[in-house]
């Protein structure tokens, strides 16, 4: 800007106060108008917000930060699918997820290896047995991790006790470097070849299956098939619903 | 009585007090059943094949049931995924979400400031955030990689529930176990879920092994309502 653009600026400025100041004295202004106070809904005097500041109460600083204050106390809790509903009794269900998963093992799986026997024995009154004719047998957990015995069945260490011992600890580990696999049995009894598994949850796995398969497939997977006179307990003969998918994220499909 | 028996015992099932309740963890226990604190399921998976990064899923709520809390995300509610990366199952790292005026606020992963039963939101250790969603996915990807999404979805769990009512109480009347092929009870149900896809660099290397050998972030996902 030239010199003597300013010149005439701040004299037009000059010019513009001292209007305003005859203005002003020129108009004879009740003094309780002219007064600013801290209740007058203006912006007046030393105040720095409306009624505010200045010789007044401090003005409130507004934030634009949503307020996340605050102590949050557990409500429910999940770690693998279906633990909780599966193989808590009843008593237990808010206990589990009141707990945290370095103690929950000790607490818990006392009453899921009793509830797991609880199923077998209903099997058994249902079919006309006697609850000791039926009892959990280790399952393909044992053959797929010591490779299969001779005999089958046998020697194989993932017994009830085993079994419950691992699921009462209710996480689920996910391989940070490895494809996803709930559980795949590969190739099946007695070999298993290409089994994996244990690396997390897909939204395709059919982890009900899975668990039944543990719960009561026995040693070759299919004790309880539906055959010879033996109840369905290895598959609930559901899958995925395709539109429940989607390949790209969320993953999940658009809600019905 | 609970709202879940009444509905079981409307359509004929005669069910005893233990087996109201829905896998995966779909109403699973007394204290939570049918709130907005009650986790629906949770997923954990490697996205693609050579993916650097995990995704977790949590659902929450669920429209299976009627009368059930299912819609809108409880702003007293913290959702927290926790994370143990030294096998002794406490956790090391969390990521949190929670939900104020229309958007889902993330937060981690970052160390908790206490571990176990409470939490607070780790307010220095933002993520990002991302609009609610209707029933199209809005979708937030933030500068370090990371997908953000929370709304309404098909609740992608399958399940004969109503069968697996009646498997687990046989009697010389039925006593033939599942159908095959059964009804998936979740088939048409929504739940509200919440979706981050994060690097795993940024939650860091694990020393956690699974029985296998493998090595393995030990997860789980908690609801917290605000004392």
């Amino acid at each position: 800007m030239k010199l003597n653009n300013i010149k005439y600026l701040l004299a037009a400025l000059t010019l513009t106060v001292i209007v305003v100041s005859c203005s002003d004295d020129e108009t004879e202004m009740p003094e309780e108008m002219v007064m600013a106070t801290c209740d007058d809904g203006m912006m007046n005097g030393d105040e720095t917000g409306i009624d505010c500041g200045g010789s007044c109460a401090p003005c409130e600083v507004m934030s634009m930060d949503p307020d996340f204050s605050g102590t949050f106390a557990q409500a429910d809790y999940m770690g693998r699918p279906g633990i909780n509903t599966v193989l808590s009794s009843s008593a237990v269900k808010d206990m589990h997820n009141q707990s945290i998963p370095s103690t929950m093992g000790a607490m818990l799986q006392p009453g899921f290896e009793a509830q797991l026997e609880a199923y077998h024995d209903a099997y058994a009154l249902a079919l006309g047995l006697t609850v000791e004719d039926v009892d959990f047998q280790p399952n393909i957990l044992g053959d797929i991790l010591n490779g299969p015995d001779d005999d089958g069945f046998t020697n194989n260490p993932v017994s009830a006790t085993v079994l419950t011992t691992v699921l009462s600890t209710d996480v689920l580990e996910v391989a940070p470097n490895l494809p996803t696999t709930y559980f795949n049995p590969g190739s099946g009894a007695p070999n298993y070849e290409g089994a994996v598994g244990l690396t997390g949850r897909k939204l395709q796995d059919d982890v009900i299956d899975v668990s039944l398969i543990l719960l009561f497939g026995g040693g070759d997977g299919a004790r309880f098939n539906g055959e010879g006179g033996l109840p369905l307990l290895v598959t609930d003969g559901v899958g995925l619903t395709a539109d429940n998918i989607t390949a790209t994220f969320p993953y999940i499909g658009a809600p019905e | 009585m609970k709202k879940t028996t009444k509905y079981a015992l409307g359509l004929g099932i005669v069910l005893s007090a233990a087996l109201i309740f829905v896998a995966a963890d779909h109403i699973d226990a007394p204290g939570t059943a049918g709130t907005t604190a009650d986790i629906a399921d949770y997923f954990a998976f490697e996205p693609s094949e050579n993916s650097d990064n995990t995704t977790f899923i949590v659902d929450l709520q669920s429209d299976v049931l009627p009368e059930l809390a299912y819609g809108t995300f409880d702003e007293d509610v913290l959702v927290e995924i926790n994370i143990d990366t030294d096998d002794d199952l406490i956790e090391d790292v969390v990521i949190q979400a929670i939900a104020r005026d229309g958007r889902m606020y993330f937060f981690g992963p970052v160390t908790p400031s206490t571990t176990g039963l409470t939490s607070q939101v780790a307010v220095d250790s933002p993520l990002g955030d991302v609009e609610i969603s209707g029933s199209s996915a809005i979708v937030e990807t933030t500068a370090n990689g990371v997908s953000l999404f929370a709304g309404p979805r098909q609740d992608p769990f399958f399940f004969d529930f109503f069968r697996y009512n009646e498997v687990v109480a046989p009697s010389v009347d039925d006593n033939a176990g599942f159908n095959n092929p059964g009804m998936d009870t979740f088939d048409g149900a929504n739940t509200m879920s919440i979706v981050v896809e994060i690097p795993n660099s940024l939650i860091g290397e694990t020393t956690a092994v699974n029985v296998l050998g493998i090595p393995v972030y030990k997860t789980w996902i908690t609801t917290n309502t605000k004392q």
